[in-house]
């Protein structure tokens, strides 16, 4: 299984900066999962919960401000602060790719993104493709004809995940694609879809 | 919904005989634009988060909990435990003996541990970050007995299936041990297959919400009535007092049919804080909150003449389940079914062990019998020196060898025709290994696949409007098996309206019932009824005279705002009281080898090419043919997409998924899905599905099979024959792995 975020993450100076201050390990939403507290504890007094931090996000064009629990995940501020669901949770752990988004173009796991470190970015979401009775970006729109889903759980993601595809330049050919949407589960199992999907968007949004 | 779409048909299956329109999914442009409200995006105002604490153990008890240090977290508000739930849920039935429970642990009923990953606290915060802060400072004192763990476990206890379910009939006729004895050519050969997870991509999510004395629970669900019923009686309150909403299922595939222990927990933890609460487990939670495909064993003989001709066959099946449920899947009424063969013997073990209870998933029964079945043809063949296919050409049969039973229709050779046809199966080299391309070996197999045809009673609402619109009301569910697009198709068609006029509701107790969506019945018994609403309203609208085709020219014509019919149907087989059962939450499909008339199954066969690095071992499936003749299909588009997501999941159930268990603990390894391997976009290549067209017009008045679970069927046997094509190396073991064929396991 490729993760595609691991090698494309932008490098953030203010997350090097948070991870520098708080803890040693890479993988520092983890922290805020597993045994949340304990680690975090001995080596510096647990942020307030009650004292939510002042968090500014431009998300589909437009500002969001919100209060948030310092820990929260960019998926998580989307979904039950902004309101912005169709980014969906499907493993909280980077290992699905039902969340992705775009963060300033790239693909980015938002389950993997604290929303704090998202500030200063641009995110976008599957909501910031199409006006509600607007034509569908190339991408949803292939997805339609080529029937890319049955349930669409794993689909917001994997469109985001594809329009990335297209716009790095690995949707060359079906091999390309098969790889580089890899990291997105489709446990409907669309995939030979959605690589048709992606090859009729890639001519649209090149042409 | 007004945002359905319906664009441009794009290379979706041209329909052949007997065949609906590739018209696009119904809920596309919601599932595209993200507009499409699954059970968790769903906001309810000043929410409260929970979150569960799970059994670290699979056997003892929990002796105290020191929730100290996680009550004094700011934003906590309670924590749920066997000590101060007190009888707020009441003990309800597994649902093989009457209940609708999948689990029959009741929920914090007490302190005792009866599987790892049991929820035994549920913490409930302000927030979902400080719920889950203070879920992982709950300290647990255990005492911990040794647990079984699986097959052959100390204290695993075998039973006989017949002796624990008295609904279990073992399969058999004729003299079995003598004719195997007698036969010229045998085998004799065990296989196994291993515990396995849904892992939907949607979370087992619930929401509660009460508002005086009525709740309701957004839960994604294969069976909203199940649910509301089965919830009713865990509270102690009456049905009509909850409202399950579920329009949209992300994934199911079994996992969300039946009534597990977290909706009660959240529907008791809203009711005491006063306040809607959420519940999103996390992945790992899953594996256990939910239910899973349990490991099997199995022993199969056949014995034949030297032409081929089946003289014996017998299916031994071992079965895990847990201790309190005796859940099974007894393949053999379908493994002992699909060959003419007059001495046919079987049974069934359960083997009880410390595990949570096993599930539906998709293709229950078939998917890992027929692996057993479907390798040992295969290896039959090998001892005849017989082409695979031959094989079963010659032992084809339109009768139920066990009852004598007349097959409804049964299209299993012309499947077999078609995709060797297709596949090129002619220009096999029959002998293992020689049909080398550079450093791959490569290997073709093939294998039969087969789902009975079953349905339960149904009930739906259908209303026509001047305007040329019409509405559609039944609480079937869209689960990705393309429902609301079907649905919406034949009320278009039997209306006489363009399928785009047309709105489906669905997946909401508020509307008329519709069976549980499993055992691929819900096309078959929801179209059904629908259709037979619209006629209602045909009937009503030509005054018993031969009806015009303008239905809505004729309403308007008697200057009526509408007309409405609601209709019950029940099919053929159904208990009496099917639709009271139905009301209740309670219905039970029907059909398959179950009826004392008939046998009705779809057919289908699959055809595989693998390759297997002659250094690494590694094996790809470049490609793979199915044909499939399911009765009439109500949507190509649709439907191609049932049959190739049932024949990855087949890849999927080959070569990547097996739920680890460690034999110790008794607890599962790997619950997530980094380790939990299921087929990524890249393990897949080429997939063809071949509709193969079938009347019949006995299953149903429509003539629809039900297609979302035979393309499982028989897949991991076609990948398995193939290895053995391949490399010689018969591989008895799923899933077939690097290390199994370097070691020779």
């Amino acid at each position: 299984m490729t993760n595609h975020s691991d090698d494309e993450r932008p490098a953030s100076v203010s997350r090097r900066r948070f991870l520098g201050a708080t803890a040693s390990t890479a993988a520092f939403p983890l922290v805020g999962v597993a045994a949340a507290g304990q680690a975090a504890a001995q080596t510096m007094p647990p942020p307030d919960p009650q004292a939510p931090v002042d968090v500014k996000l431009s998300i589909n064009g437009e500002m969001y401000r919100v209060g948030l629990d310092v820990r929260t995940t960019l998926l998580d501020a989307l979904r039950d602060h902004i309101g912005l669901t169709g980014s969906k949770k499907g493993c909280d752990h980077g290992q699905c790719g039902a969340c992705t988004v775009l963060v300033d173009g790239r693909r980015t796991l938002a389950c993997l993104t604290l929303a704090v470190a998202a500030q200063g970015r641009e995110v976008t979401t599957v909501e910031g493709l199409a006006r509600a009775d607007g034509p569908l970006h190339p991408m949803q729109q292939a997805f339609v004809d080529h029937d890319a889903f049955q349930c669409g759980y794993c689909t917001p993601g994997q469109i985001m995940s594809a329009i990335g595809c297209v716009k790095e330049g690995h949707a060359g050919n079906d091999d390309a694609i098969r790889e580089y949407m890899s990291g997105n589960l489709c446990r409907c199992a669309a995939y030979p879809n959605i690589v048709a999907a992606v090859r009729q968007a890639k001519l649209q949004m090149e042409g | 919904m007004a945002d359905a779409v319906f664009s441009t048909l794009v290379e979706a299956p041209a329909p052949k005989s007997n065949m609906g329109e590739p018209v696009p999914r119904y809920d596309a442009r919601a599932k595209v634009t993200g507009s499409a409200l699954y059970a968790s995006d769903v906001a309810l105002p000043d929410v409260a988060y929970a979150f569960l604490v799970t059994s670290a153990i699979a056997k003892g008890r929990v002796r105290s909990f020191d929730l100290r240090e996680a009550r004094a977290l700011p934003g906590v508000l309670d924590i749920l435990t066997h000590g101060n739930i007190g009888d707020a849920i009441r003990p309800v039935k597994f649902f093989t003996e009457g209940g609708p429970a999948s689990n029959s642990v009741l929920p914090l009923g007490s302190p005792e541990i009866a599987y790892g990953g049991q929820t035994i606290a549920v913490v409930l915060a302000n927030s979902y970050e400080v719920a889950r802060d203070a879920a992982h400072r709950v300290l647990v004192d255990y005492e911990i007995d040794r647990p079984s763990a699986t097959f052959a476990s100390p204290g695993a206890v075998d039973q006989e299936l017949a002796t624990q379910n008295k609904k279990h009939d073992d399969p058999k006729v004729g003299d079995f041990a003598g004719a195997y004895a007698s036969s010229p050519v045998t085998v004799d050969v065990s296989y196994s297959t291993p515990a396995q997870h849904h892992n939907p991509i949607e979370l087992f999510a619930t929401q509660c919400s009460w508002t005086g004395a009525q709740l309701t629970v957004h839960e994604p669900s294969q069976n909203v009535y199940g649910i509301k019923n089965g919830l009713a009686a865990q509270l102690g309150i009456e049905p009509s007092q909850i409202r399950v909403v579920s329009p949209y299922v992300g994934g199911a595939f079994g996992s969300k049919g039946g009534l597990t222990q977290r909706t009660a927990l959240v529907a008791v933890a809203a009711r005491k804080l006063g306040r809607p609460v959420k519940l999103v487990p996390t992945r790992e939670q899953g594996f256990t909150v939910a239910t899973y495909r349990s490991e099997t064993k199995h022993r199969v003989r056949l014995g034949a003449s030297r032409d081929g001709r089946l003289q014996a066959l017998s299916h031994d099946g071992f079965e895990v389940t847990s201790r309190p449920d005796p859940y099974a899947v007894a393949g053999t009424d379908a493994s002992t079914r699909m060959y003419a063969c007059p001495n046919i013997a079987s049974s069934v073990t359960i083997v009880r062990a410390d595990r949570s209870t096993p599930g539906f998933m998709r293709a229950p029964a078939e998917t890992p019998y027929f692996f057993a079945l479907e390798s040992a043809m295969d290896e039959l063949a090998v001892a005849l020196a017989m082409d695979p296919v031959e094989l079963r050409r010659v032992n084809d049969t339109m009768k139920d060898p066990i009852k004598g039973l007349p097959y409804t229709s049964r299209a299993l050779i012309p499947c077999f025709d078609r995709a060797a046809e297709a596949f090129g199966w002619a220009k096999r080299d029959a002998r293992p290994g020689s049909m080398r391309d550079a450093d791959w070996l490569v290997g073709w197999g093939c294998a039969t696949s087969a789902y009975p045809t079953q349905m339960a009673a149904a009930s739906a609402r259908v209303s026509l409007f001047p305007d040329g619109t019409a509405r559609v009301e039944t609480a079937g569910h869209e689960i990705g098996n393309g429902l609301y697009t079907v649905a919406a198709q034949v009320a278009a068609e039997r209306l006489g309206l363009p399928v785009g006029r047309v709105t489906v509701l669905l997946g909401d107790t508020d509307l008329p019932p519709a069976p549980v969506a499993g055992g691929s019945i819900s096309t078959a018994s929801v179209c059904s009824v629908i259709a037979q609403a619209c006629d209602a309203i045909r009937a009503r609208l030509s005054d018993g005279t031969t009806p015009t085709g303008d239905l809505v020219a004729a309403l308007k014509e008697r200057g009526m705002g509408s007309v409405q019919e609601y209709a019950e149907w029940v099919p053929h087989g159904a208990p009496k009281g099917a639709m009271g059962m139905l009301y209740r939450g309670a219905a039970q499909p029907t059909g398959g080898a179950k009826l004392q008339d008939r046998i009705q199954f779809a057919f289908g066969a699959q055809f595989v090419e693998v390759r297997v690095h002659a250094r690494t071992r590694e094996i790809r499936v470049p490609r793979i043919v199915g044909a499939f003749a399911s009765g009439r299909i109500m949507n190509t588009r649709t439907a191609h997409s049932q049959y190739m997501g049932g024949m990855i999941w087949g890849i999927g159930s080959a070569l990547h998924e097996e739920t680890e268990i460690d034999a110790n603990a008794a607890r599962y390894v790997n619950t997530n899905l980094a380790d939990y391997l299921v087929p990524v976009n890249a393990d897949v290549v080429d997939v063809e599905v071949i509709m193969v067209p079938e009347e019949d017009s006995q299953v149903n008045p429509l003539g629809i099979k039900g297609i979302g679970e035979i393309g499982i069927v028989g897949t991991s046997a076609a990948v398995a024959n193939a290895v053995y094509h391949a490399t010689g190396q018969r591989l008895r073991d799923l899933p077939l792995r690097i290390d199994t064929l370097v070691t020779g396991a």
